[in-house]
């Protein structure tokens, strides 16, 4: 064995600053790869799951061969000079479904293409969980279509028009969209369908105009009028960007943070394990090693469990990574998302890159020392550190094991600095953690408007249905019903937008329903509109003035009261009353009741019994678009703890070196009577005051970064937020976040303050 | 008796139920009985049975690793038997909880060590309060006794100065200062003048004499046999960790 291997095997008998420095790499790799991942999966995760899938840049629906058109002039505009690729003709049925056996409502209608495999040149489908349908009867159900209630897999289905029934054998996703769910071309022909879907690639598809000129292009390769419908990427994108833009701020905060607490903690913990041994460097010079061994052999030292922490970092965070990203890419709405292998190379290089140079540079500062001076410097601070905070604290009327602990940071100013500096990170995540989640509540209940709309009844489109009274009537019987408003939604064009403004008009004044207001206030009367941020900045007006809508060729003046924030609705969006429209000369067409419920009534129950009692003509669904919350508040809870974790091991750390320095003090104080739990006050309190400074730090910054990142995360869903989504801190809650940091600090003091405490007298006596 | 060692132990200015030797009446301050420590491989102390009553002076001597200072560890309760019983003031101290023996070394036990363990990061007075500020006595007693030991000690001009500025004389006697704060009903010594010069060492030993000659029980641990012989009134010889002699000494002057 080579000396340097002796020494660095020597060095690993101190197994707490290996175990902490193996411990530290391990979290913040998984941290860091956790939220780089999650960062990088958040930028783009809609055009990496449609460049994998390589999705349609349009669907068209045409009429159905059977119906006229030739399948064979279909095939044939895959040879457009516009087209890159092409898949298709599927035929394409809307159908009506309710469970087998149950006498209960229908489901929502279900667009069913017929496709023979999930995989092709044009939208090939991811299989999610179960299998592909190979035959008769078997359907794959797209995973993304949330208006579907939970169908487990082997759920028969009856539907209208076909004998027998459909077993849900899959679930499969489509980047974009093309369908509610597949079948075999054989019962798709038995499902009578009424259309079929063609799916393109076009040379050029980066913009609206692109897109329409490719359809266009197919268009006029087929019969006048055979296009009935045509779907493009850039819709489908513009549906699912708000779901992943507002988060990827906060994704990329949270993994820079962690990358900033590791590269202080693992500054701290190399740096002060080679200080620490600055005796055994000076004892290892003595006996015969040169400076270049010296630094080689605590480099390797901190190296060597950096090594295996970060290798056992890496494969936990994948592990972790794995199903967080599959349940936020359920949250994006897009397919299945990874860790780039990038990622997991620039963790490790960045990470074990800093370790080596933290560990280097004092190495060499230590070896190039003479014996004698790191035999000393080894064995105390220096003299004369933090003699005036002990004789302040001191003074103070508190027990003397609680001054004596709060004046140690003062010794070692620079291990304090960086000590301060990892738990203000910590702190600082736990502030914006509880904010960010407060907010993200407010903000998700606010755009969903699901503590208010809790049960949504709307009218299949295609189905015949009673008088438009029906609904209402039932409403009104079913047991539970608090509020309910008639909804009617509509496209009106205003002066000043190229684009038609999607109008919710209401039967009444729907105060109930509560808009999260920005600005103004609520429309009290016909004539009166609550605007978009987005309507607003459009037509260059502010609230109290008065716009003019085109509807049903009607121009209707309008006057804004108030600026809210629309979740159904991107961009100018305008809400009013259903008798402002009616200006025109007819109400507009009620398409949904909006239900609020009593307290202590179950949603999913309300909706169930009121489905029996709406027959066919409507279909009830609970309001459950905060599904995708516990998966972000999840996954906030889950950075947040560990970077909290990376905060008190730092602390951890630089307790036990600092206990170490102190060992035989510490025999000293129990041999003038100092008892275990006055040794555990000491040791805590030395990290106390550093905590409590960075908890009261921290307060200050959590919360200036959860404002940023809120309105960063409104400003990329481009809208602004009410005060209240941002104003979310109470005061009690402000008084416990101030003391998180303290908690974090006395959490990472008290291993080593317990084994201080149990530590033998006699023994520490001994130590030098 | 010296006054100034009166000054330091009169027992007349002792706190309420702070009686010395700490239990009245009480013919024997230690008690050991058959008592050993093994550390792996090897036995310290072997069945060590030894009595000392209350105002002895005691010198443990031997040769090193003969078992002197894990002797008086045990007696300190800094460390603990493997088996037998050690009984000081009264109480079994082998069974007491780490909390307990806390309590037992600032109720009754003073200590003074070779190389003095003064906390460099406090003041001399500091160092001195400190045992009394462990056992909360409140801080008007606590300051006047302290002063009052530095007074006796002589080096009340030294009272906030750090020991790194202090020659080795005056740090032996800071310790000891620090030792009795609490008025100990045992004070304990382990080579207390090993890491002095000749000179400072008499006067040390001197300072202990006189400390003895008022009252204060004793038990010194050294291997010098001149200061044994001058400061302590009986001499236990320890060899391999058994005691070898026990037998009184002629005190010098």
């Amino acid at each position: 064995m080579t000396p340097v291997l002796g020494a660095v095997r020597g060095g690993f008998r101190r197994r707490v600053p290996v175990l902490v420095t193996g411990l530290v790499l391990l979290v913040s790799s998984a941290a860091s790869v956790l939220g780089l991942a999650l960062a990088v999966d958040s930028n783009a995760p809609f055009d990496q799951a449609f460049t994998a899938q390589r999705g349609a840049d349009a669907v068209v629906t045409t009429q159905a061969p059977a119906t006229g058109l030739a399948a064979a002039g279909l095939t044939a505009t895959r040879r457009l000079p516009q087209i890159t690729a092409a898949a298709g003709p599927f035929a394409e049925a809307t159908v009506t479904a309710r469970l087998a056996g149950r006498p209960g409502p229908t489901l929502p209608p279900l667009t069913l293409a017929g496709r023979a495999t999930p995989g092709g040149l044009v939208d090939d489908l991811v299989i999610q969980s179960g299998h592909w349908a190979h035959g008769p009867g078997q359907v794959v159900l797209s995973s993304s279509d949330d208006s579907l209630p939970p169908l487990p897999l082997g759920t028969k289905l009856t539907v209208t028009g076909l004998p027998g029934t459909l077993t849900v054998v899959g679930m499969a996703a489509s980047v974009t969209g093309s369908a509610d769910g597949w079948v075999t071309p054989a019962t798709a022909a038995a499902l009578h369908p009424r259309a079929a879907q063609m799916l393109y690639r076009f040379r050029g598809a980066g913009t609206a105009a692109a897109v329409r000129a490719g359809v266009a292009a197919v268009s006029a390769a087929l019969p006048p009028h055979a296009i009935v419908g045509a779907l493009s990427w850039l819709t489908v994108q513009a549906e699912q960007e708000p779901g992943i833009a507002p988060i990827a701020p906060f994704l990329i905060v949270f993994g820079a943070t962690g990358l900033v607490l590791s590269v202080l903690i693992v500054i701290n913990v190399v740096s002060g394990a080679v200080l620490a041994s600055c005796r055994r460097i000076g004892i290892l010079k003595s006996i015969g090693f040169t400076p270049g061994q010296v630094a080689a052999a605590y480099t390797s030292q901190a190296m060597i469990p950096a090594a295996a922490g970060c290798l056992a970092g890496l494969v936990i965070g994948n592990l972790l990574a794995g199903p967080l990203l599959g349940r936020t890419a359920t949250v994006y709405g897009v397919a299945t998302l990874g860790v780039p292998p990038w990622v997991n190379a620039a963790v490790a290089g960045a990470l074990l890159a800093l370790t080596g140079l933290a560990a280097l540079l004092p190495a060499v500062r230590a070896s190039r020392l003479s014996a004698v001076q790191a035999i000393a410097a080894g064995r105390a601070p220096a003299a004369g550190r933090g003699y005036l905070a002990h004789r302040l604290l001191g003074r103070l009327r508190l027990p003397r094991p609680v001054t004596i602990g709060l004046a140690a940071p003062f010794t070692r100013p620079s291990r304090t600095i960086v000590t301060l500096a990892a738990v203000l990170a910590g702190a600082t995540a736990v502030t914006l953690a509880a904010g960010l989640g407060a907010s993200l509540s407010r903000v998700v209940s606010g755009l969903t408007l699901s503590r208010t709309e809790q049960v949504v009844v709307q009218a299949p489109p295609g189905i015949v249905r009673g008088p438009q009274r029906d609904a209402p009537a039932a409403i009104r019987q079913q047991p539970g019903t608090l509020h309910y408003v008639a909804e009617a939604d509509v496209q009106a064009s205003v002066a000043g937008l190229a684009q038609p403004v999607p109008v919710t008009a209401f039967q009444s004044s729907a105060g109930w329903i509560g808009y999260p207001m920005i600005s103004g206030r609520w429309y009290r009367g016909p004539g009166q509109a609550d605007v978009s941020t987005g309507l607003l900045t459009g037509t260059g007006t502010a609230i109290g003035d008065t716009i003019t809508i085109s509807y049903e060729g009607t121009r209707i003046p309008v006057r804004i009261v108030g600026q809210v924030l629309d979740g159904e609705n991107n961009g100018p969006a305008l809400v009013t009353s259903t008798q402002t429209l009616a200006t025109a000369g007819h109400q507009p067409a009620v398409e949904q009741y909006d239900v609020e419920l009593r307290p202590g009534t179950s949603a999913a129950s309300y909706a169930q019994a009121l489905n029996t009692r709406l027959g066919l003509a409507y279909f009830a669904r609970p309001n459950d678009h905060q599904r995708g919350l516990p998966v972000i508040v999840g996954l906030i809870a889950a950075l947040t703890l560990l970077l909290a974790v990376v905060a008190a091991l730092g602390v951890l750390n630089t307790v036990v070196l600092h206990t170490r320095d102190r060992v035989h003090d510490l025999g000293v104080f129990k041999a003038v009577g100092m008892s275990p739990r006055q040794t555990l006050a000491m040791v805590a309190s030395t990290v106390a005051l550093t905590g409590l400074v960075a908890g009261l730090a921290a307060v200050p910054a959590g919360i200036g970064l959860q404002r940023y990142l809120v309105s960063a995360m409104a400003a990329a869903a481009g809208t602004r937020l009410p005060a209240s989504f941002l104003d979310v801190y109470a005061g009690p809650e402000l008084a416990v976040l101030a003391v998180a940091g303290m908690v974090i600090a006395v959490a990472g003091a008290l291993p080593p303050a317990s084994w201080a405490a149990r530590a033998s007298t006699a023994a520490a006596l001994r130590a030098e | 008796m010296t006054g100034r060692a009166r000054e330091i132990t009169d027992p007349g200015r002792r706190g309420p139920g702070r009686a010395w030797p700490s239990v009245p009446g009480m013919d024997t301050l230690i008690e050991l009985r058959d008592v050993t420590k093994r550390y792996p491989g090897q036995a310290a102390v072997a069945g060590v049975s030894l009595d000392v009553a209350p105002g002895e002076a005691v010198a443990v001597m031997g040769p090193s690793g003969s078992g002197k200072s894990t002797l008086l560890n045990l007696i300190a309760g800094l460390d603990r038997p493997t088996s037998g019983t050690v009984t000081v003031a009264g109480e079994r101290i082998d069974t007491l909880s780490e909390t307990g023996l806390a309590r037992y070394r600032r109720r009754h036990i003073g200590m003074i060590f070779q190389f003095f363990n003064l906390l460099d990061d406090m003041t001399v007075l500091d160092n001195v309060l400190l045992p009394a500020q462990l056992a909360r006595m409140r801080t008007a007693p606590a300051r006047a006794r302290a002063a009052e030991l530095l007074r006796a000690l002589r080096i009340e001009n030294r009272r906030d100065s750090y020991p790194a500025r202090l020659s080795g004389g005056e740090r032996q006697r800071v310790a000891i200062a620090r030792a009795l704060v609490n008025r100990p009903a045992l004070l304990l010594a382990d080579e207390p003048t090993g890491a002095l010069d000749s000179a400072t060492g008499e006067q040390i030993g001197a300072l202990l004499r006189d400390l003895n000659q008022s009252g204060q029980t004793m038990l010194l641990v050294t291997h010098n046999p001149a200061l044994a012989a001058r400061y302590a009134r009986r001499t236990v010889q320890l060899t391999d960790g058994r005691v070898a002699a026990d037998a009184a000494a002629e005190v010098g002057s």
